[in-house]
């Protein structure tokens, strides 16, 4: 049994933020939850976890409603980061992992571990407001986990974070995903989600507009992208004579060339020997998940700006 | 709807400790332990610094008088206002009144008081003095020269010179009511009604005064979460409703603790007063500050029930308030609405207790039945003695009613609140989004 969302729909005011919803994540899966900012992810997060309550449409794991389900189901990082400032890390972090009834000795002692992992274990007696943004975002994620869920959802947890932080982050996420948990975060880092995602869904404007294992979503759009190389001039002038085809990007060492059916990417390497290139590299590769998201979506992914419910009338959804 | 009591308690807990800690909360707490302490003893500092001090007072006849004006004036208007104490004149006989004049522009008088008489035959009076006719030393004087007139006026007419003293003797006075309707209920006892409406005046004021500060830091603690945006993680956690009652209940317990150590040493000290009085003046302890007369064990237990049960119905409301603002300078904005209630049942009762409006009139009784304005003017009410235990377990129980309705109101209000940044949602949009939330 899944966590399934079923035909989600919540309007604000004027605007239709989620529009029938519908996807579902395998236990033990790492699920990436793309969109666009706005799109409705954050919504659809906040009504999984049962924070916000959706017009209709129903929300299940394991089969069970998750308004029923014990709240340390769930381990949340928000996209809306915060912890007390005035508090000391280890002591609120008892203090959160104390309302989903976790011993304190033994949230103490799972803390500390933490803390060492993400390589500062002497932030455990210093102030929030201490620390720097990145770190308090590992403080944030421990929060999240401390109380070990079953289900992990994360508000764009790499937002921020240097790529020394990001590699310790990913190898925490391959470790949770070891012990079984599900999780599903969004991100606009769409090497990360190819890197790390089994599965994704990616909506727009509250639909979804594609939804499955990562390499099948890639492949669903029918496209096929080429990886030509040639010596001397990279550029391909011939190549615009060509029907169905599309430079999306020309390098140095090789160009990348989008190539929709019913064209057969053979052919441009026929293409290639007929207009006297040499050709060093020739490769057939789904489009990259960026090239897709582009497709569905049909703009430049880019990190969210603030958003918030008080905003949802004038400017969209979040 | 599940409430996990643990939560509540864990939630209570932290806002207790981290409060607690603060520099500006225990900067605080020993100013006003120590504020409430000299408030207390002030009026016996101020008899203390006074004990030798005595106005000096010139006392200039050009006339012929019956009797000796300066022992008159010491045995009526110059009376000491603790036995053993010393009066607040000093009074000595002035022969030349030019020199009286000087010596009050000098300031070596404090006044001169010049006795005359008129053509008609009546004493006649002039005070001189730097003073205002208003302030306590001309208008002791005055009352002075009333006795020293009649005085004047009796000797004339025949009164006899020995029996003089007899005079200023207090006659005895008792008002009691009407017959009651049932036979053997002894008349209503006025004495203790006005010493218990005294009383009720001074708990209703330490009531208004414990709900509007307690509750803004309710309010406040609302909005610093809100604005460390920490509260979508907690929310996750523990239910608007746990969060909301813990809140309320770590801040309330956190505030009474600071009312107890405040008000503990106050209340030791006005018992001590006759001691400290006696130690410090050397007087019989029977004269200082009016025993806390009329604060009986039911009144006491009244003022808790009534403290306890008013500060959470508007302690759940200003958590709610709190969470509709997303910066702290709001706060008073959205405040001001249960302020402005508390303010008229607080006004009220003070108006009640003192005798401006008729503690016993139709409206009064209803309104102390009313949740918001019940535990001032039940609590006025009680202590007059026009309210039994019956009216006050009612008004109680309504207050516990309104406290549940209200929680759950402001529970809903406050999930809408919490998620909100940014502006202030309109009225229905806040009512609309209160509903479609998790209680």
């Amino acid at each position: 049994m899944s966590l399934q969302i079923t035909d989600l729909r919540k309007r604000f005011g004027e605007t239709q933020a989620l529009d029938g919803i519908t996807f579902g994540v395998q236990p033990g899966q790492v699920f990436g939850f793309l969109g666009a900012n706005g799109a409705g992810k954050t919504t659809t997060m906040r009504i999984v976890l049962d924070i916000l309550r959706a017009d209709s449409g129903t929300v299940t794991w394991q089969g069970r409603p998750s308004t029923d389900l014990p709240r340390r189901t769930f381990g949340y990082l928000p996209e809306e980061r915060g912890l007390y400032p005035r508090m000391q890390v280890l002591e609120q972090l008892v203090f959160f992992a104390g309302l989903y009834g976790v011993p304190r000795k033994t949230a103490a002692a799972e803390v500390r571990g933490w803390l060492a992992r993400f390589r500062v274990p002497e932030y455990a007696d210093r102030r929030a407001e201490e620390l720097s943004k990145g770190n308090q975002q590992k403080i944030q994620f421990i929060a999240a986990v401390l109380h070990d869920p079953d289900v992990l959802i994360m508000d764009e947890p790499f937002s921020g974070l240097d790529p020394v932080n990001v590699a310790l982050l990913k190898a925490a996420f391959l470790e949770m995903r070891e012990r079984g948990k599900t999780l599903i975060f969004s991100t606009h880092q769409m090497e990360t989600v190819e890197e790390l995602c089994d599965a994704v869904a990616i909506i727009d404007a509250g639909r979804l507009v594609a939804n499955g294992a990562t390499a099948d979503v890639k492949r669903a759009s029918g496209k096929r992208v080429v990886r030509l190389g040639v010596a001397g001039d990279p550029e391909l002038p011939w190549l615009a004579d060509l029907d169905g085809v599309r430079v999306g990007r020309s390098g140095r060492d090789y160009s990348e060339i989008e190539v929709v059916p019913p064209r057969d990417p053979e052919t441009i390497l026929h293409a290639a020997i007929k207009h006297g290139e040499r050709v060093t590299r020739f490769e057939i590769a789904d489009p990259s998940l960026e090239q897709v998201f582009l497709d569905l979506v049909g703009r430049q992914a880019a990190p969210d700006e603030e958003r918030t419910l008080a905003h949802l009338p004038a400017n969209g959804r979040a | 709807m599940r409430v996990r009591v643990a939560n509540v308690a864990t939630i209570a807990r932290r806002e207790y400790l981290v409060r607690a800690r603060t520099r500006s909360f225990k900067a605080a707490t020993i100013f006003l332990v120590v504020a409430a302490v000299l408030v207390t003893l002030a009026p016996l500092a101020v008899r203390w610094l006074d004990r030798d001090s005595t106005a000096r007072v010139g006392v200039h006849v050009s006339t012929t008088l019956a009797f000796d004006p300066i022992a008159r004036l010491d045995t009526t208007v110059n009376l000491p206002a603790t036995p053993g104490g010393r009066g607040p004149f000093t009074f000595s006989a002035v022969s030349d009144p030019t020199a009286g004049r000087d010596a009050v522009a000098k300031g070596d008088l404090s006044a001169l008081l010049d006795v005359a008489r008129d053509p008609a035959g009546d004493l006649a009076f002039t005070i001189v003095s730097k003073d205002g006719p208003t302030l306590r030393i001309p208008t002791l004087l005055r009352q002075g020269s009333s006795v020293l007139a009649t005085t004047d006026r009796l000797l004339r007419g025949g009164y006899p010179a020995d029996k003089l003293d007899a005079l200023g003797v207090p006659p005895s006075v008792a008002v009691v009511g009407p017959t009651p309707a049932t036979p053997g209920e002894p008349p209503k006892d006025f004495a203790g009604e006005i010493a218990g409406s005294l009383t009720g005046q001074a708990l209703v004021i330490f009531l208004f005064i414990a709900i509007v500060l307690y509750g803004q830091w309710v309010a406040m603690s609302v909005a610093e979460e809100k604005s460390s945006r920490v509260m979508e993680i907690v929310l996750n956690a523990a239910s608007p409703f746990e969060l909301l009652a813990g809140k309320v209940l770590g801040v309330g317990a956190l505030g009474l603790t600071q009312y107890g150590v405040a008000i503990i040493p106050a209340g030791v000290a006005i018992l001590l007063q006759d001691r400290i009085a006696s130690l410090l003046l050397g007087q019989t302890a029977a004269s200082a500050a009016p025993a806390a007369s009329g604060l009986t064990p039911a009144l006491l237990i009244a003022f808790a029930v009534l403290f306890v049960l008013g500060f959470l119905l508007y302690a759940v409301l200003y958590a709610a308030a709190g969470s509709l603002v997303s910066r702290m300078e709001d706060i008073n904005s959205v405040v001001a609405p249960m302020t402005m209630v508390g303010m008229a049942g607080y006004l009220i009762a003070v108006y009640t207790s003192s005798g401006l409006i008729p503690a016993d009139a139709g409206w009064v009784v209803v309104l102390s039945f009313v949740p918001f304005l019940s535990p001032y003017l039940m609590l006025s009410r009680f202590a007059t003695g026009l309210a039994g235990p019956m009216d006050l377990a009612l008004a109680s129980a309504l207050l516990i009613v309104a406290i549940v309705a209200c929680l759950w109101v402001a529970a809903r209000i406050y999930a809408a609140g919490v998620l909100t940044y940014g502006q202030k949602p309109s009225a229905r949009a806040l009512f609309t989004a209160a509903f479609a939330h998790r209680g």
